[in-house]
C-alpha cells in the first residue's frame, strides 16, 4: 500500500519546539495539501517526510515501509521546491537526467524517461537550454519534469507556485491537477495559499504553531471548520466572528439576543458558556430582500467593490460584520440596516476551548 | 548621482585638480621605475629623475634578465623568474583546491568540529606569521621539507588555507540551500554534489581565488626566504638580493630593471582581471 | 537528535574531506603557536632546549633597546599609516564618486600600487628617496640648493619614508573600497538629502560617512594586519636602517631567528607580537559577534 503514514512526529530545535506530535496519514493517489501560516510547521514537517531534516521522534512510513531513517534518495520520494532549485550549470536534460543517472540506471531507460517528462510538461523544444534561459513558467515545468522522470511513489511539493506571476499561477494550478489526475499521483503539496489548496486538495491539513488543527477535505474544512483558527484562516474574505454568551438557545452579543436555533450543535451547550458565533460573509443578506435568518438592526458603514460582489461592512453594537453582496444591489444600500444572519450553515466555538461546538 | 555635471564650475577644477595630482602620485614611481631602467648609467649620474631618457636602450632589462649578479653567480633575474613560476603554479592549483573542498565542506554539511575549525583559520587571518615559523621551519627539516619545491608549496597551502576557505565558504553559503536539497533528493553525495552541482557554479569564484592566490604568492617574499631554500628563491627573494649585491658599482637602471620584471606578471593580473581584482580583495577581507 | 544517522554516508565524506584542513589548524596553526610560546619560556640559543626560565626573555626583550625601537617604529608607523589611507582613501572615493571623467582610468592608476609586492615598492621608493641621486637631485638641478631631501638616511626620519611608501601602496585599495559602499547606498538617501537642501559636503560628513562603518571596519582590518606583518618593505627600503632607525618587530623576530641565533628572544618577541593582536583583536571580534546576535533578534 502506497501513501504515507507519520505518527507521533515532533522536532525541535532547543527549547522551541516547531512540530508536535504530528499524525498524519496520506492514501495511494490522494492530493494532501498542508496549509497554514507562515512558520507553522508545514514546510519542515515535508522537510521531514523528505528526509531533508532531522527529526527528534516519531516514525515515517511511506508505502508501507518504515523509512525514518533512511536517506532521502532512499525513500522513492521526488520534490518540487520553491525556488525550482534547478541545477543552473546544466540543462533542461541535464537536470532531468541527473537523479537517474546517479542511481545507475542504463542510459536508453534515462531517455526515455526523460522525452516522456519532456512531452507531457511540454518542454521539449527546451531541453538543451540552460535555466537561466527560461521564463518562470518553463522553469517550473522543468523542476516538476525533474520530479515526474523519478519512478517515485511519493511527490512532495514546496510552495511551488509561490514565485509565478497570478496569471501563471492559476494556469499550473490547473497543469498540477490534471497530472494529479492522469498519473495517479499521491502527492502532499506545502502551500500559504487557501485558494490552491481549496481547488488542489483531496484532503487539507491546516497547521498551526506546529501542530495539525484539522485534515479533512476543502468543503468539510470550509463548512464545519473544526478550530476557530481554522474558520479564520480558511476563507475570503474572513469569516464574522461574534463573541457572546450562551443563554437559552440563543447568544448574547452585547446584549443584543441572537436565537440559535438554527446552528447545528453536536451537543447541548450549557448556559453561561463564552461562545463565539462565526457567519460566513455569504451566509448573511439584507432583511428587506426576504434573506433567511435572524434579523438583527445594523448600521452601514463602507461598501469594498470587489468586481464579482461587493463587500458590505455594517456596525452591530460595537463589532464589525461583513456582508457579500451583489454590487448593483449594495449601491442602493445606506444608513440604518436590517441584516438576516442565515445559522443553518454557521458555526459556534467555545471561547475557552476555541474548538466547534 | 551628486553634484551637478556639466558646468566647470570652481568646485569642478578643484576636484579635477586634486585627482590629478593624486593620479601624479601613485604614477610616479612607475615612471621612474620605467625612464630609469631605459637610461644609462652616465646619464642617471647626470640627469634628474624624471628626465626622459636621451637615447632609450634595453641594455638594462637584458642585463637584469640574464646576467646580473648575485654574490657569485650571474645568471639574472631569469632564475628568480622560473622559480616563481615553478612554484606558483602548482601552489594556487593545490590552495585552491583545498580551501574549496574545506569551504563546500564548511558551508553545506556542517561536520563535527566544523565551527572550531572555522575560528580556528578565521582568527589565524590576524596573528603575525612570524609566530608559526620557527616551529615550522623544524618540521619541516624533521620532514625533509625544508629547502624543497614541495615544502614551499605545502607553505603556500597552509598559509592561503584560511582566505581560501572564507571565500569558499562564503561563497557555497550563498547558494540557494534548496539546490543542495534537490540534489540529496536525487541521490548525489559529497563527491558528486560538489563535481557536477557546485563546482560548475563556483567558477566566478574560482576566478577571484586564482587573482588573489597568483598576487598573492608571486609577491610572497617572506615564505620563499625562508622555505624554498637558495637553488629555489622566488623572484622577490632574488631581486632583493641582486639589488643588495655589493660588487662593483651599483647600477639603478639595471635594479629599476629587475624591480619592473618582478612586478610584470602581478601587474599583469591587475590589468587583465579589471574589476574582478577589487572583488577579490573584498571577498577576502570580508569576515564571517 | 535520534536520526543524526541519516546523513551519515555523506557526512563522513565532509569529514574525510576536512582533514588536511584540521590537521593544518591544529599542527601548524595551534601547534606551532603552543610551541613558539614554550620556545620563549627557555633560554634557548641556536637550538631549542628545555631549560624552563620562566619569563625572563620577556625581561631582556623588553631591555633591547633594539625592540623598542622597533614597536616604537611599528605603534607610529601603523597610527599614521592607517589614518592616512584612511583619510585619502575615503577622499579619492568621494571624489571619483562626483561623476568625473574617465573614472575606470583614475580607479586603476590609484590601486595598482597594491598589485604590487612590498619589495617591489620598497626598492622603487628607495630609487626615487635616493638621497644623492633621487628626489634631492632633482631638487636642486631645479634650483632649490636649499632642499636637503635625504630622509633615507636621517635617523629621526627614515620612518616617514617607510610611511610614504606605505600609503602609496594602500591608499588605493582602501579609495576601492569605500567606493564599492558609496555605490552600495540607497539613491534615494540623496535624493532625500538634496529634498532638504542639505549641502553635500554635510551628507557625505554626517550621513554617508557614518553609513560607510563597514567599509572603514573592512579597510582597518586589512591595513591593521598587513602593519602587523610589516617586514618586506623595510627590508627592501633600508633594512632596518640607519642604524636601527627602521627596525620593526617582524624583522627583530626574523633577525634573531635567522642571523643571531637567538631563538628564546625571537620567540619572546613573536609571543608580544601574537598577545598584543589578541587584545586588541578579541574584543572586536566578541563585540561584532555580540552585535550580529542582537541583530539576529
Amino acid at each position: 500500500m502506497a501513501g504515507v503514514r507519520v505518527s507521533a512526529l515532533s522536532k525541535s530545535y532547543g527549547a522551541l519546539s516547531v512540530l508536535r506530535d504530528i499524525d498524519l496519514e496520506v492514501a495511494e493517489g490522494e492530493f494532501t495539501v498542508l496549509l497554514g501560516p507562515s512558520g507553522c510547521g508545514k514546510s519542515t514537517l515535508l522537510n521531514a517526510i523528505a528526509g531533508l531534516d532531522d527529526i527528534n521522534d516519531g516514525t515515517i512510513m511511506i508505502g508501507g515501509e518504515d523509512v525514518t531513517a533512511r536517506e532521502p534518495s532512499k525513500r522513492g520520494i521526488a520534490m518540487v521546491f520553491q525556488s525550482y532549485a534547478l541545477y543552473p550549470t546544466m540543462t533542461v536534460r541535464g537536470n532531468l537526467s541527473f537523479g537517474l543517472k546517479v542511481k545507475g540506471r542504463p542510459r536508453a531507460e534515462i531517455e526515455k524517461r526523460v522525452a516522456w517528462a519532456a512531452e507531457l510538461l511540454q518542454i521539449t523544444p527546451q531541453l538543451d537550454r540552460k535555466p537561466g534561459q527560461m521564463s518562470g513558467g518553463q522553469r517550473q515545468r522543468v523542476a516538476i519534469g525533474r520530479a515526474l522522470v523519478q519512478d517515485a511513489r511519493l511527490f512532495l511539493f514546496d510552495e511551488p507556485l509561490s514565485n509565478l506571476d497570478a496569471k501563471l499561477r492559476t494556469e499550473m494550478r490547473v497543469e498540477i491537477k490534471k497530472l494529479h489526475k492522469e498519473l495517479g499521483l499521491t502527492i502532499v503539496y506545502v502551500t500559504h495559499d487557501q485558494i490552491e489548496a481549496m481547488t488542489l486538495a483531496t484532503r487539507i491539513a491546516v497547521m498551526q504553531g506546529g501542530r495539525i488543527e484539522q485534515y479533512a477535505a476543502p468543503d468539510e474544512l470550509y463548512e464545519r471548520p473544526e478550530t476557530l483558527f481554522v474558520a479564520g484562516f480558511v476563507g475570503a474574505p474572513a469569516m464574522n466572528f461574534l463573541p457572546g454568551i450562551w443563554r437559552a438557545g440563543a447568544v448574547e452579543v452585547d446584549g443584543i439576543r441572537i436565537p440559535a436555533g438554527a446552528l447545528d450543535l453536536r451537543a447541548p451547550v450549557a448556559d453561561g458558556t463564552s461562545v463565539v458565533l462565526g457567519v460566513r460573509p455569504e451566509h448573511i443578506g439584507l432583511a428587506e430582500d426576504g434573506a433567511p435568518g435572524e434579523a438583527i438592526a445594523t448600521t452601514m458603514q463602507f461598501m469594498e467593490p470587489m468586481g464579482a460582489d461587493t463587500l458590505g461592512w455594517f456596525a452591530m453594537g460595537g463589532h464589525r460584520l461583513s456582508v457579500r453582496l451583489a454590487p448593483q444591489r449594495a449601491r442602493a444600500v445606506a444608513g440604518a440596516t436590517t441584516l438576516a444572519l442565515d445559522l443553518r450553515l454557521a458555526s459556534l466555538f467555545d471561547a475557552t476551548t476555541e474548538r466547534r461546538l | 548621482m551628486r553634484g551637478q555635471s556639466g558646468a566647470f564650475s570652481p568646485v569642478r577644477l578643484g576636484i579635477y585638480g586634486f585627482l590629478l595630482i593624486s593620479a601624479a602620485f601613485f604614477l610616479l614611481p612607475l615612471y621612474v621605475m620605467v625612464v630609469t631602467s631605459l637610461k644609462s648609467m652616465p646619464e642617471i649620474r647626470e640627469g634628474n629623475l624624471l628626465a626622459l631618457p636621451g637615447a632609450p636602450s634595453a641594455a638594462a632589462w637584458i642585463k637584469a634578465w640574464s646576467t646580473a649578479c648575485t654574490g657569485l653567480t650571474c645568471n639574472g633575474i631569469q632564475v628568480g623568474f622560473w622559480n616563481s613560476v615553478t612554484i606558483l603554479v602548482p601552489s594556487v592549483a593545490v590552495s585552491i583546491s583545498v580551501g574549496a573542498v574545506t569551504g563546500y565542506a564548511l558551508s553545506l554539511w556542517r561536520p563535527r568540529g566544523a565551527a572550531l575549525l572555522f575560528g580556528i583559520l578565521m582568527s589565524v587571518a590576524f596573528v603575525p606569521y612570524q609566530v608559526f615559523l620557527f616551529p615550522l621551519v623544524r618540521m619541516f627539516s624533521y620532514v625533509g621539507l625544508n629547502s624543497t619545491l614541495l615544502g614551499i608549496i605545502v607553505i603556500h597551502t597552509i598559509f592561503g588555507l584560511p582566505t581560501m576557505t572564507l571565500i569558499f565558504r562564503n561563497y557555497f553559503a550563498s547558494v540557494p540551500i534548496e539546490l543542495f536539497k534537490a540534489a540529496r533528493v536525487d541521490g548525489a553525495g559529497f563527491w558528486r554534489i560538489f563535481g557536477s552541482i557546485m563546482l560548475p557554479m563556483a567558477v566566478p569564484i574560482i576566478v577571484v581565488a586564482m587573482i588573489l592566490q597568483t598576487t598573492g604568492i608571486w609577491n610572497d617574499f617572506i615564505f620563499g626566504l625562508v622555505f624554498a631554500g637558495r637553488e629555489n628563491f622566488p623572484m622577490t627573494v632574488q631581486l632583493n638580493n641582486i639589488v643588495n649585491s655589493t660588487q662593483g658599482e651599483r647600477e639603478y637602471n639595471v635594479d629599476m630593471a629587475a624591480t619592473m620584471l618582478t612586478a610584470l606578471v602581478p601587474l599583469a593580473v591587475y590589468f587583465i582581471s579589471g574589476r574582478w581584482f577589487v572583488r577579490g580583495i573584498a571577498a577576502g577581507a570580508v569576515k564571517g | 537528535m535520534r536520526f543524526n544517522l541519516r546523513f551519515v554516508s555523506g557526512r563522513i565524506a565532509a569529514q574525510v574531506a576536512l582533514l588536511p584542513a584540521m590537521l593544518i589548524a591544529l599542527t601548524v596553526f595551534c601547534g606551532a603557536t603552543g610551541w613558539t610560546v614554550w620556545i620563549s619560556l627557555t633560554n634557548s640559543r641556536m637550538l631549542p632546549n628545555t631549560n624552563f626560565i620562566g619569563l625572563r626573555q620577556y625581561g631582556s626583550l623588553f631591555a633591547n633597546e633594539r625592540w623598542i625601537v622597533s614597536v616604537q617604529n611599528l605603534a607610529l608607523f601603523g597610527a599614521l599609516f592607517i589614518v592616512i589611507s584612511l583619510a585619502l582613501g575615503f577622499l579619492l572615493a568621494v571624489l571619483i564618486d562626483q561623476r568625473v571623467r574617465a573614472e575606470d582610468l583614475l580607479r586603476s592608476m590609484f590601486l595598482y600600487p597594491f598589485s604590487m609586492s612590498f619589495i617591489v615598492t620598497g626598492l622603487a621608493w628607495r630609487w626615487i628617496l635616493d638621497p644623492t641621486l633621487g628626489i634631492s637631485k632633482l631638487a636642486h638641478d631645479l634650483g632649490f640648493e636649499a632642499i636637503q631631501f635625504d630622509w633615507l638616511v636621517r635617523q629621526d626620519r627614515v620612518i616617514f619614508t617607510l610611511l610614504a611608501a606605505g600609503v602609496w601602496h594602500a591608499a588605493g585599495l582602501v579609495m576601492a573600497i569605500m567606493l564599492a559602499g558609496l555605490r552600495g547606498i540607497d539613491q534615494e538617501i540623496w535624493k532625500a538629502t538634496r529634498i532638504e537642501g542639505i549641502p553635500a559636503w554635510r551628507t557625505y560628513l554626517f550621513v554617508v560617512l557614518p553609513m560607510l562603518k563597514g567599509s572603514f571596519a573592512t579597510a582597518t582590518i586589512l591595513m591593521a594586519t598587513s602593519v602587523v606583518r610589516l617586514y618586506d618593505l623595510s627590508v627592501a627600503m633600508t633594512n632596518g636602517g640607519p642604524g636601527i632607525a627602521s627596525e620593526v618587530p617582524a624583522k627583530f623576530v626574523m633577525d634573531n631567528l635567522f642571523e643571531r641565533q637567538n631563538i628564546g628572544l625571537a620567540t619572546a618577541a613573536a609571543t608580544s607580537m601574537l598577545v598584543t593582536v589578541v587584545a586588541v583583536v578579541a574584543p572586536l571580534l566578541y563585540w561584532q559577534s555580540r552585535s550580529a546576535e542582537r541583530a539576529a533578534r
